[in-house]
């Protein structure tokens, strides 16, 4: 148990420099994707009172389907507007001829007094599916917005707070001295952890190996770190002092049993190569921090794959926890 | 020396595998399969073949070892260095020209690690729909990835239908009452 306490002293004596890290979420593409616009008619409503019953009857002909974010009317921008209000009448997709934008072009005949002259805006073609991604929608036109506050607070990068974040601290820094240990035997500069956060506890730390093996990634040699925890594993670590696992606690009767990854997180000083990052996927990883970006890494850089809709288990993970030690192990090739 | 390019140009040119070999190859790999099938394990074959001799073989070990990393191929590649270190043998070297003969498409981890191991062929049975990484999920087999190895060729679709009804037969025979399997493919 001893041997499994995080290393902390030896980074003592840069704390402020160390403490500048802030942790990052990896959001999909589509929640870090930039709004899309896509081209409709608006009016003028130059007579206010009309208002609900020219919405009720352009709902009626033109219900602009899949565009439920959108709200129909927005107040006008510009103070010194003539009018007060503005309504989408249609895409330009729903109409044979957009060039001409005359309401008897655009609008089967009928009572539309109350509208003005026509105008093209852009408006956001689907739903925000984050903040940012709202308040660049709403400078174009109105939306609704279903927040998520966790990922809110994640990307303003506020979502652990002081006690947390010590403690993600000093797992990273139990990564980068494995990192260094492995370094010191030739293999590339690249160390993990894995964590059980409702101990808070260390389950194991690696580093990577493959100078000896070719496919002895850090995670890798996690992974099977923690199937030895729990009684399994298929190679021998022991050649390797900073390759070490806490057995499992024994479990209070009816307690979960610890299975393979599952409810565990990872740190890991550089991002995961897609074997890797697969390979946690079938671990069932919890979560995964990470340091450094990788140029073919596939938690961030490339795939993402832990956002992959096609895969059967997805997982949460933030990158730059201790950026600067871990870029500079990477950096030291 | 020569460049990466020159290098592969030079092994594609020297390095081929006809029907015939495949065949046969393949039909010991089907043999691997339905044995695992019949004693109750995931019924898929793997062969890692070099030259004329079957230098790796794997089944799948996820149970035994409760490392959800040991798919077939894992241990196949495993079988594979040991062979070299035995023959003192330079792993790229023997790698390059392995041919991997297996029932299922490789999983994307599968095909990241042949990847790196810089295998350049593999022929494989049926699609892996859940987590095939040679074009169901994704498709490392040509993904432009610098720092991963190398890509490599593959000839699917080899006896197809009979990988898929074995895995199907499995998973019946796994459980046949609960919707999701334990013991699964990944
Ligand atoms: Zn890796
Ligand atoms: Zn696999």
């Amino acid at each position: 148990r001893a041997t499994m306490e995080p290393e902390t002293k030896r980074w003592k004596g840069s704390k402020c420099d160390d403490d500048s890290w802030v942790a990052f979420p990896v959001l999909s593409d589509e929640q870090s994707a930039d709004v899309e616009l896509v081209e409709a008619f608006a009016a003028p409503i130059v007579n206010r009172k009309a208002t609900s019953r020219l919405v009720r009857e352009l709902n009626g002909v033109y219900p602009l389907t899949g565009l439920q974010h959108v709200k129909r009317v927005r107040a006008c921008r510009a103070e010194d507007s003539p009018h007060p209000l503005e309504v989408l009448l249609c895409l330009l997709s729903d109409v044979p001829n957009p060039a001409d934008a005359s309401i008897p072009s655009l609008l089967p005949a009928g009572s539309w007094e109350g509208l003005g002259e026509p105008f093209v805006v852009k408006v956001p073609a689907r739903p925000p599916l984050t903040r940012p991604q709202f308040e660049l929608a709403s400078c174009r036109w109105p939306t609704t917005f279903h927040e998520d506050k966790q990922v809110t607070v994640a990307l303003r990068g506020e979502l652990f707070g002081p006690q947390q974040r010590a403690l993600m601290h000093t797992f990273m820094a139990s990564a980068v001295a494995a990192a260094r240990a492995a370094a010191q035997l030739g293999m590339e500069a690249v160390g993990a952890a894995v964590v059980d956060p409702e101990t808070q506890r260390i389950v194991t730390v690696g580093h990577d190996r493959r100078g000896e093996h070719p496919l002895q990634h850090a995670v890798m040699v996690c992974i099977d770190l923690v199937a030895r925890s729990q009684g399994g594993g298929c190679y021998r670590h022991d050649r390797y002092a900073a390759c070490r696992f806490a057995p499992t606690d024994p479990q209070p009767e009816g307690g979960a049993v610890p299975y393979i990854c599952s409810g565990y997180d990872l740190y890991v000083t550089r991002e995961p190569c897609v074997m890797c990052a697969m390979a946690l996927v079938h671990s069932r990883i919890g979560r995964v921090f990470y340091g450094a970006a990788a140029a073919d890494g596939a938690l961030g850089t490339r795939f993402k794959i832990h956002t992959q809709k096609d895969l059967n288990h997805r997982f949460q993970v933030y990158r730059g926890v201790l950026k600067r030690q871990c870029e500079d192990l990477s950096s030291r090739g | 020396m020569a460049t990466e390019e020159s290098r592969k140009a030079e092994l594609e040119a020297g390095f081929s595998v006809s029907d015939e070999e495949m065949k046969k190859w393949m039909s010991r790999a089907f043999e691997m399969a339905r044995e695992a099938l019949q004693s109750g394990e995931v019924p898929v074959g793997c062969l890692l073949v070099h030259g004329q001799e079957v230098v790796g073989k794997g089944r799948n070990e996820v149970n035994e070892t409760k490392n959800a990393t040991r798919h077939a191929e894992m241990v196949a590649l495993d079988q594979l260095l040991d062979w070299c270190r035995r023959g003192n043998l330079d792993v790229r070297g023997v790698c390059e020209r392995t041919v991997l003969y297996v029932t299922v498409e490789p999983c994307v981890m599968c095909a990241a690690a042949l990847r790196l191991m810089n295998v350049p062929l593999v022929v494989y049975g049926c699609s892996n729909e859940r987590f095939g990484g040679c074009g169901s999920v994704l498709d490392l087999s040509s993904a432009e990835l610098p720092d991963t190895g190398t890509t490599f060729r593959c000839v699917p679709g080899h006896r197809a239908d009979e990988a898929v009804e074995m895995l199907k037969t499995f998973y019946k025979q796994e459980n046949p009452n609960a919707p999701k399997p334990k013991t699964r493919k990944d």
